[in-house]
């Protein structure tokens, strides 16, 4: 054998070698790509998936019901809400600048059963009187609340705030029949008189101000509402009855905005009076800063 | 003789053309101008203006009252400046597209009321059937209380005067205290006419015990009388000025009855308590039973009279009407503060 022939009979033979560990390798590869059984892996830990990263919105898409004059109102053209107005769209548009979403754009859904229900909800967040229920949790991440529900209390003029819900046991106390107001009148104040119960919102107020009753129990949200419609006529609205609760942002599942966010947005707002400014200007009163009473 | 379908088609057409012409340009009906509606005292106004045509009434609407009709009272609820960005007629559907301003302010009787003011001033236009009220293009959606505008409006929603009844008014007085539940009887008797009598002392009105325009607005705002002092219990305060009697527990005003006392000044002001009660009590001095006698001080007691007038009377007693006598009896139980206030020297 020639040393050429000898040199090309090694080469020969390393590329051969060369070659089998080579179709080992692949075959391997193919078999790992291929799924086969854990064991026949040499690394039993699979790599992690790598997290799908949505980018930041440059926009927030709020869906609202609309209809409500305080909490959301507006005038809607091709399912575009071109003008918006309330407590709640306000709460939307300083969620937006917390997250650093430079435009907010709402949209109209109707009927409002559609903003949880619908399969595809193709928008960010909802706000619109949602309540935490479980079918709501069940569709969408909650946020904490940005409005209690509680009951107020509204005295007759005359009579001294309250310090205790138990100073009410012994006065006349009314609401309307088969409200959260009722039933937090004979669960929580647990009155020694028997309560007077009336069909309308009218006649509750004719009862406070006339004195034939001496506290009624509102909803705390509206309570600044019902007040202002008889300026002067009825004695302060001094209290707050906890039923616990609120309205809550409905985060959309699997879209850019995550509910921990909104939290700290909401919180913040709490926390450096936007909220309150925000009741203010569209309850009438801070249905938070009335003393709580239990 | 039978119309082809094409030819029927442009006879729609044409009335249809016609009557947008009709709507939007010729005049109305009376030729002699548009109506316009404002407000005076709460109630809708109307206003004839320049104008002969649908855009031209609403532009004047915007445009709001004259100096002088400003002077006369007339208010109008509709911004002004709005933008007026279009009107369209479509079958007998008038379409008023208007900007953003139209909805400024929360005032939920203003934004009610400006929308009134549009619909009767566009379906006073002869033919005009509904009106769709839209904002830059866009269909207002709870923005005005009282209306729904998804859909056309035929009529404006009527201001809010609530027809109060006999019925209405003694159920106030009954729960302001002034009479007892047994009075809502739904006619006007002397029973309602004796609470008025009571309500009119305490609001400082005319005594003459009737419903009248003055009597029923100064009920619809009255609140419960208040005890001139503040303590514990179950006590009484006699207001000479007034002629009224407070019934008061813990500090509530439960009733308010009206009395006639002792005329010059024969009922003592001070701190007295009821010392002794009779069903009948006979009046020694002036011979005569009195019946429901309460006394609370010498010879001086609440008793029930005939004759309870509008001011001071009695020869020193407090005299009360016989629908409150037997209630004001078992009130003033033995024992029982009375408070007589001179309120002048108080």
């Amino acid at each position: 054998m020639t040393p050429h022939a000898a040199g090309r009979a090694l080469v020969g033979g390393i590329g051969v070698v060369a070659f089998l560990v080579a179709g080992t390798v692949a075959a391997a590869l193919v078999l790992v790509a291929l799924g086969l059984p854990a064991e026949g892996r040499a690394d039993d830990t699979p790599p992690a998936p790598a997290p799908i990263v949505e980018p930041r919105p440059t926009e927030l898409v709020v869906a609202l019901s609309l209809g409500d004059p305080v909490l959301q109102a507006g005038a809607v053209r091709d399912g575009q809400v071109i003008l918006a107005r309330g407590l709640e769209v306000d709460v939307a548009r300083e969620l937006a600048r917390r997250l650093h979403i430079p435009r907010v754009r709402f949209v109209y859904v109707r009927p409002a059963s559609r903003l949880l229900a619908a399969k595809v909800r193709p928008w960010h967040v909802t706000i619109a009187s949602i309540r935490p229920v479980r079918a709501a949790s069940a569709v969408a991440d909650l946020s904490t609340p940005y409005l209690g529900t509680d009951q107020a209390v509204v005295l007759r003029r005359g009579l001294p705030r309250l310090t205790a819900l138990g100073e009410l046991r012994d006065r006349v106390t009314c609401a309307l029949r088969g409200s959260d107001g009722a039933r937090a009148i004979v669960g929580s104040v647990r009155p020694a008189l028997r309560p007077i119960l009336v069909p309308s919102q009218e006649r509750l107020l004719q009862l406070v101000q006339t004195g034939a009753c001496d506290a009624a129990v509102v909803p705390a949200d509206t309570v600044g509402r019902f007040v202002a419609d008889r300026g002067g006529l009825l004695g302060p609205v001094t209290a707050r009855v906890e039923l616990g609760g609120g309205y809550v942002v409905a985060v959309t599942r699997g879209g850019p905005i995550a509910v921990a966010e909104v939290d700290r947005a909401l919180e913040r707002m709490r926390m450096d009076g936007t909220m309150h400014r925000l009741a203010r200007t569209w309850l009438g009163i801070d249905p938070a800063r009335l003393r709580a009473l239990n | 003789m039978r119309v082809s379908a094409a030819n029927l088609i442009a006879m729609k057409c044409s009335a249809f053309v016609a009557f947008m012409a009709f709507a939007l340009a010729l005049p109305s009906a009376a030729g002699a101008g548009v109506d316009v509606w404002f407000v005076a005292d709460g109630k809708p106004v109307v206003v004839v203006r320049n104008g002969t045509t649908i855009e031209s009434a609403v532009r004047q609407l915007i445009a709001g009252p004259t100096p002088g009709e400003r002077s006369r009272g007339l208010r109008s609820a509709v911004p002004r400046d709005t933008p007026l960005l279009s009107v369209t007629v479509s079958q007998r559907v008038v379409t008023v597209d208007l900007g953003a301003r139209f909805a400024a302010g929360r005032d939920a009787g203003a934004l009610q009321g400006r929308v009134g003011q549009l619909v009767r001033t566009v379906r006073g236009i002869p033919g005009v059937r509904a009106v769709r009220v839209l904002l830059e293009g866009g269909v207002p959606v709870g923005l005005f209380p009282g209306y729904d505008l998804r859909l056309p409006v035929t009529a404006a929603v009527e201001p809010v005067h609530h027809q109060t009844t006999t019925r209405d008014l003694q159920r106030q007085l009954v729960d302001l205290g002034f009479m007892a539940p047994s009075g809502l009887t739904g006619s006007l008797d002397t029973q309602t006419s004796t609470a008025v009598l009571g309500f009119q002392k305490w609001a400082n009105l005319s005594r003459d015990g009737a419903l009248g325009e003055s009597t029923v607005a100064a009920l619809e705002r009255a609140t419960r009388p208040e005890p001139r002092l503040r303590a514990p219990g179950r006590r009484i305060e006699i207001q000479l000025r007034r002629q009224l009697a407070l019934l008061i527990q813990d500090n509530k005003v439960v009733r308010a009855v009206h009395i006639s006392s002792g005329a010059g000044g024969k009922t003592p002001t001070g701190s007295f308590r009821v010392y002794r009660k009779e069903r009948y009590s006979w009046s020694v001095p002036f011979k005569v039973w009195l019946p429901w006698a309460s006394y609370f001080t010498g010879g001086v007691a609440f008793h029930e009279f005939g004759s309870v007038p509008t001011y001071a009377a009695s020869h020193g007693c407090v005299r009360v009407n016989h629908y409150d006598a037997p209630m004001l009896f078992g009130f003033a139980e033995t024992g029982t503060p009375v408070r007589v206030f001179d309120e002048a020297a108080v």
